[in-house]
């Protein structure tokens, strides 16, 4: 019974919608504060909230493909792809040297504590977060060889 | 009862939400129906066996509604029949696990209810969520985070700390402070931060004559400086003279001391070349918001965050001597003397050029890893009455070494390969309190094929050579991607060389995962050794155990 009145409630609440980004400040590679609700806000402009880790293979493999594609991607969409590193302070400092060493073209944001993680009731990655307007208009959830193609796909839809 | 209450603010919060304000949330359920199994034996030849309650299930369903400034969140948490093995008993029924109602403006920030922070590198103070090891150290009172300017932030926060279903009698109170220097001091090419925060432990003793303060201190200060491509942080933390706990719930009335940590940070990078090194020691750094509570097996109670700082490895074979840090004292005999750890480790990411030789085409990939860990050297008495003194940079016996390097190739648009190779040593005496000292090579390689637009298949074959303890391991995995919604996979560990015939087991399991937006549910089949699993792209930590297992998850 108990378990029914979970599903209710679950599927219920999952018909009310139109997410937008959390209020989480975060730092960049740099140490620069980014504010996630604040700063990426360029009208029409698609982002592309990548979240990874310096452990996960399939999330770096993911991230390896995009920084492939992404010059072609910008030809004919305005998109920009934001690496969310949830390592925690026992991987952190890998992340900047695999960013460089790897030479990824991406805006990396360190969400160390996992707040923004944890404010999208992310359980695995790889996850893909797609917004535009500030809204989430699209998630992909893990990742396979060719699923960049997909969501490129996806993306010239929005 | 409870149960009534969530539902009933449920739905009132969708009824409200759906004029004013969102809801947004997600649900987890991890359930393993446990199974006996007659050919897994165990060291003293046991078939394994199901426990009472075989059907297990830990489901999670966070709930936020947000209007304005104003945030709130509810996260129901069930543990039916029971929690999954290896998870802390005190999580058990159905209950409200977390609940917050927040403020938050460009300047300031308030919670009421449960909260979680970190300090600095988290070495004094953090609080998490880690479904998967079953960590929920929340705080729950009050917090303010307060950011008078652009290069100033300062928080405040007081409360108990979340165990099980209920919170500790100790009080936590802490405060952290972070000032952006290089934006006053209008550096163009500079960052420059510097931090501070104490974090106190009020905890009343039922011990007589104490020769402890019921109040802990805890201070730390950081420091961060990133100049383009260099960088270098170091963190200092001090915890005050406090008993010293050396087994679970034997709170040391003769021996107090206090604790400390290192941390010491640098790297460079460029275009294709990036490299970082870590030093840190720790000194009985430990901290529980129970004295007590020092050293048990779920993580309950746990206050800081000492991660071992080594490579955390994603094959099968290279998880199973996994290093776990020593911040604790262990005064036991005279080769088994412990104080904490001190070592590092170093980190180099190479790209080798497309177009050169080596890089070829699609150009080559290098990841290069070492780190060492030693326990600290110095003077230890054993006996009447127990006590020690430590050099400050000293090496005592090695606990842990690991080498390690991998080579990613892409072939091209169809193939990728992976080859890596660690070396090993593992000092089980020392980092398990039990005998023996491994010492152990792992070469592995895989291959990915892509078929069509989103069909795979990969392949990873490992081999582990080890000199004691459970001696060699062989194992293999395929993954078959149908498309970016659907995928199978199987995988074997045998521990062919065990020396022991009935222990030479095979750790097999089969099973598939669906994907579709922010859902996922994945159905497993097998043995399960343990460590970090990565299926259809996706990874976690699981335990240990035989039977099927489902995951569902999904966000909305």
């Amino acid at each position: 019974m108990k378990k029914i009145a979970f599903l209710v409630l679950f599927f219920g609440l999952s018909a009310v919608a139109q997410k937008k980004l959390p209020d989480v400040s975060l730092f960049d590679l740099e140490g620069k504060k980014v504010s996630v609700k604040d700063d990426f806000l360029e009208k029409d402009k698609i982002y592309i909230f990548s979240f990874w880790a310096t452990w996960c293979s399939p999330c770096i493999n993911e991230l390896d493909e995009m920084n492939d594609l992404q010059e072609e991607w910008k030809k004919s969409l305005n998109i920009e792809i934001v690496a969310v590193a949830t390592d925690d302070s026992r991987t952190q400092k890998r992340v900047k040297p695999l960013v460089k060493g790897k030479d990824w073209n991406y805006k990396i944001i360190l969400d160390t504590n996992q707040d923004l993680k944890r404010a999208l009731s992310i359980a695995n990655i790889p996850y893909t977060v797609v917004v535009k307007n500030g809204v989430i208009v699209h998630i992909q959830n893990g990742y396979v060889p060719g699923s960049e193609v997909e969501l490129f796909e996806k993306l010239k839809s929005l | 009862m409870k149960i009534k209450i969530i539902a009933f603010l449920l739905f009132s919060s969708i009824a409200f939400s759906q004029k004013f304000g969102v809801v947004s949330g997600g649900f987890e359920s991890n359930s393993q129906w446990y199974l006996n199994d007659k050919g897994l034996k165990d060291e003293f030849n046991n078939p394994t066996t199901h426990p009472d309650q075989p059907l297990r299930s830990n489901s999670y369903l966070f709930l936020n509604y947000k209007y304005k400034k104003w945030s709130a969140g509810i996260q129901g948490e069930s543990y039916e029949d029971n929690a999954l093995l290896n998870m802390n008993p005190k999580y058990q029924g159905i209950n409200v696990g977390t609940y917050f109602v927040q403020y938050k403006s460009n300047t300031i920030d308030v919670t009421g209810g449960y909260f979680y922070e970190q300090f600095g590198s988290g070495l004094l103070f953090r609080s998490w969520e880690d479904r998967a090891l079953g960590i929920n150290n929340a705080l729950r009172g009050g917090r303010i985070v307060y950011k008078p300017t652009t290069y100033l932030t300062m928080k405040a926060l007081c409360g108990n700390q979340r165990t099980g279903f209920d919170v500790t009698k100790s009080t936590i109170f802490g405060f952290d402070a972070e000032v952006t220097l290089s934006e006053i001091l209008k550096y163009k090419e500079t960052e420059l931060s510097l931090g501070f925060s104490y974090l106190g432990r009020d905890e009343k003793t039922a011990i007589e004559n104490p020769k402890f303060a019921s109040l802990t201190n805890g201070y730390s200060g950081r420091l961060n400086l990133n100049n383009q491509s260099f960088y270098v942080s170091t963190e200092f933390d001090y915890k005050s003279k406090d008993a010293v706990v050396q087994v679970t719930d034997q709170i040391d009335n003769n021996l107090i001391k206090p604790g400390s940590a290192l941390l010491l940070n640098s790297g460079y990078s460029k275009k294709r070349f990036g490299i970082n090194g870590t030093f840190r020691r720790i000194e009985n750094m430990s901290f529980f918001s129970e004295r007590a509570a020092k050293g048990n097996s779920y993580n309950d109670r746990i206050m800081n965050f000492i991660p071992s700082l080594t490579k955390q490895q994603h094959y099968n074979l290279a998880n199973i001597y996994v290093y776990q840090a020593q911040p604790n004292v262990i005064l036991a005999d005279k080769d088994l003397v412990k104080a904490g750890e001190i070592g590092g480790q170093i980190d180099v990411f190479y790209e080798v050029k497309k177009g050169t030789k080596f890089g070829g085409k699609n150009g080559m990939k290098i990841a290069a890893n070492f780190s060492n860990w030693n326990a600290l050297s110095g003077t230890f008495y054993l006996y009447n009455p127990q006590d020690y003194k430590t050099d400050f940079f000293g090496f005592g016996k090695r606990y842990f070494t690991d080498f390690n390097v991998e080579i990613t190739k892409k072939w091209n648009a169809k193939w990728q390969s992976i080859f890596s190779y660690v070396n090993q040593y593992y000092n089980k005496k020392m980092i398990q309190e039990t005998t023996g000292e491994v010492k152990s090579n792992i070469l592995t390689a895989e291959t990915t094929y892509r078929f069509a637009s989103t069909r795979s298949i990969r392949v990873v074959g490992e081999h582990l050579w080890a000199d004691h303890d459970k001696k060699n391991w062989v194992a293999a995995t395929i993954e078959f991607n149908i498309n970016s919604k659907i995928s199978f996979y199987s995988t074997d560990l045998y521990n062919y060389g065990n020396d022991t015939d009935y222990l030479r087991n095979h750790y097999y399991s089969f099973g598939g995962s669906y994907r579709v937006k922010a859902t996922r549910v994945a159905l497993n089949y097998g043995r399960q050794r343990g460590g970090l699993v990565c299926v259809g792209g996706v990874c976690r930590y699981v335990p240990e155990s035989s039977g099927l297992s489902m995951t569902i998850s999904t966000s909305f």
